[in-house]
């Protein structure tokens, strides 16, 4: 019996690394990122409110995005820069508080990374004269922030090719 | 290729898996962790360069650094400095992974055990430098400090602190190049080197000066050398090198003359002499008389036997050099590190005098350096000048070792006995950032900063025809508890009354960087605001003046003496010449706790991760020794052992071992790694300099039956050779 195990157990392994890496992926494909994320914000910040209501530009915040590769999430002063004077307080509203009395950053969860053989950068995009929502969707009408596309080359590549963009390898690939 | 079932489903297994790690180990790519308070400098994702210099080695080269977020990711030349014009070597390319190196030294440490047991235990900074001044303190004028060449306003704080409390300051870095700077100084009465402009020259003939490896500065004469080879439209520029053992150099001439080793002086007097004899000299009146005095005195037949160059061969040379348009001679490597290396580099100097290219575009022109800025008073030394301090610790005149940056346990051989100054002092205090061999043997470590950290400056004395003082400023925040070498000192200065304390009041280093720069940016007539012109220079990386006319020079003397060089070991015992090279990559063993140093594959054999021992292809062949054999290296000092690479490229009765490994501290990298071939010279030094005549051991090789673990790049996993492309392998 032990024999017959040490014959398989090579084979079994293999088959349950197959199985495991099988479920993974098909999270992975069902933007799984985004549904563990999006409620582990430490923070419940809501694009609808700034964005939508107070209509608040997003380079206001996303400093980097019309000159840097990364669009940038805010340091926290920038959300102190209005939240110091108002009044309202919401148990959202604290955590920020804490945070800022805390000298400490706000650890955001990231819904979306490239990997690292992939450059892409949102100034040149921006420059092209494109808008924020053509990628990250209507966030001025989500109190949630999910991850609005798949990010993936063929998601990239029907885009140039509509927009006769360039699909050199090396456009992305360097 | 043999691979089992069972390992196939191993690895395809240990794939998988790992191919599941990235998503779910590594926490810190899943936050986004922004800034508490906006940085102005800083945009996230674009980068900021900014302007320093290069101490990888003694060269100063400027570079630029690029910054992320506050983080060094990326080190270039830097396009305007007049040394290396936006070129870098390799050890500056690699002077990241100093910075980041895993095993600094990350705040002051105490020894804890014995001395040299190795075992240390942190220490305040406060009570750190206490107890370093109260030694200092119970110990007038007891104090030795070696340094690495500090230069500009580091090198005028260091000598004006030790002599302030009348102590001794050497500069002292292991290097081929003293002989050159003394032959310059003896021949031509300048303390500073020339510019050899072989960008212009068109004809060189080298006696050994590894300019592209690491003679003077690598990087920009390894730029003069392509000006002078394509740079020209109509010319390309003839290359000769003579030198025992086919380096770098060597393999990029048009020919090399592998001459017996140590008589490179001879051959230059021969050379001369028939300059000389066929009427093809450009001597001024006054030198005429004196010169052929000098030169009848020797047989050109004697000359040829000694240096094994044929008299034929010794015509041609000579006809070429005198009669080429712009000819230039340069000597260095192995030629300097003998006996007779300051004669012999004089020898080839007095070429240059025969040829009249004094002055001269494409011959030695000597360009005045930046003046009024101070670099104190302490001179270069080499390894006599470290014997004599062994002397002043045994007497008992000495009693305190202050070392930075300098590793003389690893570059001076033990037959030097310099380890008695180790045994003899009684207190040891090292500032340097790294737990190298000497450091290792400290009672104090006051670990300065990484020079990417670091405010410094560098005040080029020569080879560019520009005056130069380069700027250094921190491209990153100190990522230790480390504080700057020179913030040390004058807290120190300020423990003492008079006028020590009164000469050094600066706050801390930089106060004081800035008083020297302001001083010398008045002198040289800069009218803005200080402020100002202190920020363009750090955005330049520096201060280069205009390009002036070459001094003149009115002292040519000719060598004292001409003779072959003295060797240790006789001849029947012990009968291979013996020449442990400085490592491209490695130097003197400074590289070594660089991984990607380590990596870069030597340029000859394509050895990496270690030493090995470079036998002739004849000789490994009479001997029955093949590439990968460990072998022993015998010498009358000691022996050494490690694999053989046959190499075609150096003459038969010649072993050469290169230097950077067999450190016994120095971190993970390097510890334990290889040997190190100075370990078994004998203590010879050449007169003149007082540099140690490396070249100078005679040895004896031996098989060991061993084999070793060579990894030469040139061949395949099972250590079988490469197939030329086209043909099947040996596998």
């Amino acid at each position: 019996m032990a024999l017959i195990l040490r014959r398989w157990a090579g084979t079994l392994l293999a088959l349950g690394v197959v199985v495991v890496a099988l479920i993974i992926g098909f999270f992975y494909s069902q933007g799984s990122a985004d549904l563990w994320g999006q409620d582990r914000q430490p923070i419940a910040f809501s694009h609808q409110v700034h964005a939508g209501q107070l209509q608040i530009n997003c380079l206001f915040c996303h400093r980097g995005a019309n000159i840097s590769p990364t669009a940038s999430v805010p340091p926290v002063y920038i959300c102190m820069m209005c939240h110091k004077s108002l009044k309202d307080k919401t148990p959202e509203i604290d955590k920020l508080l804490t945070y800022w009395n805390k000298k400490e950053p706000i650890p955001w969860v990231r819904l979306q990374r490239l990997p690292d053989f992939v450059h892409f950068t949102h100034k040149m995009h921006l420059s092209a004269g494109f808008k924020c929502t053509d990628c990250h969707g209507q966030v001025a009408q989500m109190s949630q922030t999910p991850r609005a596309a798949t990010y993936e080359m063929g998601w990239c590549v029907r885009c140039h090719e509509r927009n006769r963009a360039s699909k050199d390898c090396f456009t992305c690939h360097y | 290729m043999d691979l089992k079932r069972r390992d196939f489903l191993k690895v395809i297994g240990a794939t998988a898996a790992g191919s599941l790690l990235p998503g779910c180990a590594n926490v810190e790519t899943r936050k986004l962790i922004p800034y508490l308070l906006p940085d102005d400098e800083i945009v996230p994702g674009v980068a900021n360069w900014y302007a320093s210099v290069c101490r990888e080695c003694e060269a100063g080269c400027g570079i630029i650094v690029r910054v992320m977020e506050g983080r060094a990711k990326k080190i270039e030349g830097n396009p305007t400095h007049p040394l290396n014009q936006g070129k870098l070597c390799a050890m500056g390319q690699a002077s990241l992974q100093g910075l980041y190196n895993p095993d600094r030294i990350r705040g002051p440490l105490q020894r804890d055990g014995k001395r040299g047991e190795g075992k240390f235990k942190p220490i305040s900074w406060d009570d750190g430098i206490a107890r370093w001044v109260s030694e200092l303190q119970k110990r007038p004028g007891g104090a030795v400090m070696i340094s690495r060449p500090a230069s500009g306003t580091l090198a005028r704080l260091f000598s004006e602190f030790m002599r302030g409390i009348s102590g001794e300051l050497l500069f002292y870095h292991p290097s081929e190049d003293a002989p050159v700077r003394t032959a310059n100084r003896l021949g031509f009465g300048i303390d500073f080197l020339p510019e050899y402009d072989l960008a212009n020259a068109t004809y060189l003939l080298s006696f050994g000066a590894p300019f592209v490896d690491h003679w003077l500065s690598p990087v920009h004469f390894g730029i003069a050398y392509g000006q002078m080879r394509q740079g020209r439209p109509t010319v390309r520029g003839e290359f000769v090198q003579v030198e025992p053992r086919l380096s770098l150099t060597a393999a990029s001439a048009d020919q090399w003359i592998p001459i017996r080793p140590g008589t490179e002086g001879l051959l230059a007097v021969g050379v001369g002499q028939i300059i000389l004899s066929e009427r093809r000299a450009r001597l001024g009146k006054g030198d005429q008389k004196r010169f052929e005095d000098f030169y009848t005195r020797f047989s050109l037949d004697q000359i040829a036997a000694q240096t094994e160059v044929p008299r034929k061969e010794m015509i041609r040379l000579a006809r070429e050099f005198s009669t080429a348009a712009a000819p230039l001679a340069i000597g260095g490597g192995i030629a300097a590190v003998q006996t007779n290396g300051t004669d012999t580099m004089m020898a080839i100097n007095a070429l240059n005098i025969l040829v009249g290219n004094l002055g001269q575009p494409g011959g030695i022109r000597f360009f005045q350096p930046a003046q009024d800025f101070s670099s104190g008073e302490a001179a270069m030394v080499a390894e006599q000048a470290l014997a004599d301090v062994r002397g002043e610790f045994k007497q008992g005149s000495r009693s305190v070792l202050m070392l930075y940056q300098s590793n003389p346990l690893f570059t001076l051989p033990p037959s030097m006995k310099f380890g008695d100054v180790f045994d003899q002092a009684a207190f040891i205090v090292s500032f340097s950032p790294f737990m190298d061999d000497s450091t290792a043997m400290a009672d104090l470590i006051l670990p300065d900063h990484f020079f990417l950290e670091s405010w410094g400056d560098y005040a080029q004395a020569g080879i560019t025809p520009v005056p130069v003082v380069g700027l250094g400023q921190p491209v990153v925040n100190p990522l230790y508890d480390t504080r700057p070498v020179g913030d040390l000192f004058l807290i120190a200065a300020r423990q003492y009354e008079g006028a020590l304390k009164a000469r050094l009041s600066w706050k801390d280093f930089k106060s004081m960087m800035e008083a020297q720069w302001k001083s010398f940016l008045n002198r040289q007539g800069v009218n803005q605001p200080f402020e100002a012109a202190w920020i363009e220079r750090l955005q330049q990386g520096g201060w280069w003046g205009a390009q002036g006319k070459p001094i003149s020079v009115s002292k040519r003397e000719l060598p004292p003496s001409v003779a072959s060089a003295r060797f240790e070991g006789d001849e029947k015992t012990f009968p291979f010449y013996f020449y442990p090279f400085p490592s491209m990559n490695l130097h003197y063993g400074q590289g070594a706790n660089r991984p990607w140093l380590q990596e870069l594959p030597d340029t000859a054999t394509t050895a990496v991760w270690g030493s090995w021992v470079e036998i002739n292809t004849k000789t490994a062949a009479r001997m029955g020794i093949h590439t990968g054999d460990v072998v022993r290296v015998i010498s009358p000092f000691g022996q050494i052992e490690a694999p053989a690479v046959i190499y075609p490229g150096l003459r038969p009765d010649l072993i050469s071992v290169p230097i950077g490994q067999g450190h016994t501290a120095y971190g993970r990298y390097a510890k334990g790694r290889g040997v190190n071939p100075l370990s078994i010279l004998a203590p010879l030094f050449d007169e003149r300099s007082g540099s140690l005549a490396a070249g100078g051991t005679r040895v004896r090789i031996e098989k060991t039956g061993k084999q070793g673990n060579l990894v030469l790049v040139d061949q395949t996993a099972e250590g079988k050779k490469r197939a030329p492309e086209g043909e099947r392998g040996e596998a």
